[in-house]
């Protein structure tokens, strides 16, 4: 698959159409056992967010590291590392999609995921 | 169903790092509380011993076999609880079990953690490792990112000033510096310096974050029927609650409502017959300032969205209307992960047997006890009680 055909995912429950995210086994709602794999979408909204300027052994990059949660049009709230240079004038409620790429090292390896970046690349420009 | 009392209390001082080992921090802190129980050289029934790492900091595990051998206790029934940061309090709602069974009689419970032993940010990808695996830890979250995005929500809707989150800082030194088993006792601070203090996690400061420390606590508990054997002024322990969250924080229906506090608190409430208002002295797991405010809010002492402003009021000051960590809190007497519940509930015996010295509260009689596992996904409440 390539990076670009990577979509996050939710486990919508076929008991209560509870959307869980991250996966379980059982639904937290209803203890449903079945699920049925809903794309989240390519937009979401930043709900809050943090720079942090200590961050774990195994973030390669330079401080601060910037985290945020992010609210899909479904509801489903994710947590991720935020990929925008020039955060001083992020708002609460911006414009955000995810991309794939490197998180972190665990244990030596490599670890991929889901990061977010502004929607609109010229927000990015604006901001500079 | 029987009663449990704790006769005898005892902790090491808590520092950035402590000579010795595990367990040489471990049985100072046991054999000062078997001292205070004037229990001797009297057999235990069981021993628990909490710590959230000792594996991952120490390289020591089955610890709590170590702790009986060390401490000449064998062949007393030995287990490690490990809770995440609410060991200590898990450690102690085990004993409590133990006891009211009726499966034993004198229970010694131990909390330690060495965490001198590893460079800072290893030490800060260890306690990530409490957070839900794939939705958190691998994106690099660490507990001050949480307690930062925690403290941003609260902003965002007008419950909590920059002022009032350092007047919590502010006020837990000022009682650190009277307590000498505090960490950070040397250091008092002010709001102009709290919030001058370098950035952690925006809008989180140093001031706003406990440090990482080196100590151990320790209880002794029976059953209520044979308190009088031991010389301890007996305190009882009336009321426990535990409930657990989500994982994910992000998966609460409203991130700044701690539900497991909430619902912790009322078991414990219920279980003792009292209410917020019955309660004269309070620790709670300020791991970060912000948690002192919404701990105090979630286990019903003020309404939500008031806490900040009740502690810049003076609400919970030493000599407040009810006064919060007295011991200085995890802010200033530290935070050594699976000691803190313990040295928690130390410090309440001491306040209400009175020999709190300095900082003593006066006339303490029903005391409440909060230790958090994760973050806000595992809270363990006990309420205490001076007897006679």
């Amino acid at each position: 698959m390539s990076e670009k055909e990577r979509k996050m995912i939710g486990f919508k429950c076929k008991g209560c159409s509870r959307i869980n995210y991250p996966k379980r086994a059982r639904c937290l709602t209803c203890k449903g056992m079945e699920f049925e794999e809903v794309k989240l979408g390519e937009e979401c909204e930043l709900v809050t967010y943090t720079q942090v300027y200590n961050p774990p052994a195994g973030y390669k990059g330079d401080p601060p590291l910037m985290i945020g949660i992010v609210k899909f049009p479904n509801g489903v709230l994710a947590m991720g590392q935020l990929a925008i240079d020039h955060p001083k004038d992020l708002k609460l409620g911006a414009k955000l999609r995810p991309v794939w790429g490197m998180l972190r090292e665990i244990g030596g390896k490599e670890v991929f995921g889901f990061k977010f970046e502004l929607a609109k690349k010229e927000q990015t420009s604006k901001l500079k | 169903m029987r009663e449990v009392t704790i006769v005898g209390c005892g902790m090491t001082r808590f520092a950035r790092s402590l000579p010795g080992s595990l367990m040489d921090m471990a049985s100072e802190a046991s054999l000062k509380a078997i001292e205070d129980a004037g229990a001797g050289d009297r057999d235990f029934d069981a021993v628990y011993f909490a710590s959230m790492a000792s594996g991952e900091f120490a390289h020591q595990t089955a610890a709590a076999t170590a702790l009986v051998d060390e401490l000449g206790l064998i062949p007393a029934p030995a287990h490690r609880i490990e809770n995440g940061p609410a060991s200590g309090a898990s450690a102690i709602r085990e004993a409590y079990i133990g006891i009211t069974s009726g499966l034993y009689d004198v229970v010694l419970v131990t909390g330690a953690e060495k965490m001198s032993t590893v460079p800072v940010p290893v030490a800060t990808d260890l306690i990530s490792t409490m957070t839900h695996h794939e939705a958190e830890y691998i994106h690099g979250i660490t507990l001050p990112a949480l307690a930062a995005m925690l403290t941003r929500l609260y902003m965002e809707r007008g419950w909590l000033t920059e002022d009032q989150l350092a007047a919590v800082a502010v006020k837990n030194h000022e009682n650190g510096s009277k307590n000498p088993y505090a960490q950070l006792a040397h250091k008092k601070a002010t709001i102009e310096g709290v919030k001058d203090s370098v950035m952690v996690a925006d809008p989180l400061r140093l001031y706003h974050v406990c440090p990482l420390s080196d100590g151990a606590a320790s209880l002794v508990l029976c059953t209520s029927e044979k308190a009088r054997e031991f010389s301890g002024k007996p305190v009882r322990i009336v009321g426990l609650g535990q409930a657990t969250d989500t994982h994910a924080v992000q998966e609460r229906d409203d991130p700044a409502v701690l539900k497991s506090v909430q619902l912790a608190s009322s078991q414990a409430f219920k279980m003792a017959g009292l209410k917020p208002k019955d309660i004269d002295v309070v620790e709670v797991h300020d791991a970060f300032e912000i948690l002192e405010i919404v701990e105090s809010e979630d286990a019903g002492f003020f309404p939500k969205g008031k806490g900040g402003k009740a502690a810049e009021e003076g609400k919970t000051a030493l000599h407040g209307e009810l006064p919060i960590n007295p011991s200085g809190g995890l802010k200033s007497r530290g935070h050594a992960l699976g000691a803190t519940g313990i040295a928690q509930a130390v410090e309440l015996v001491w306040q209400l047997r009175g020999e709190a010295r300095e900082r003593q509260v006066a006339d303490a009689k029903n005391a409440y006890c909060l230790n958090f596992g994760g973050f806000g996904d595992n809270s363990v409440v006990h309420i205490l009680r001076r007897m006679g």
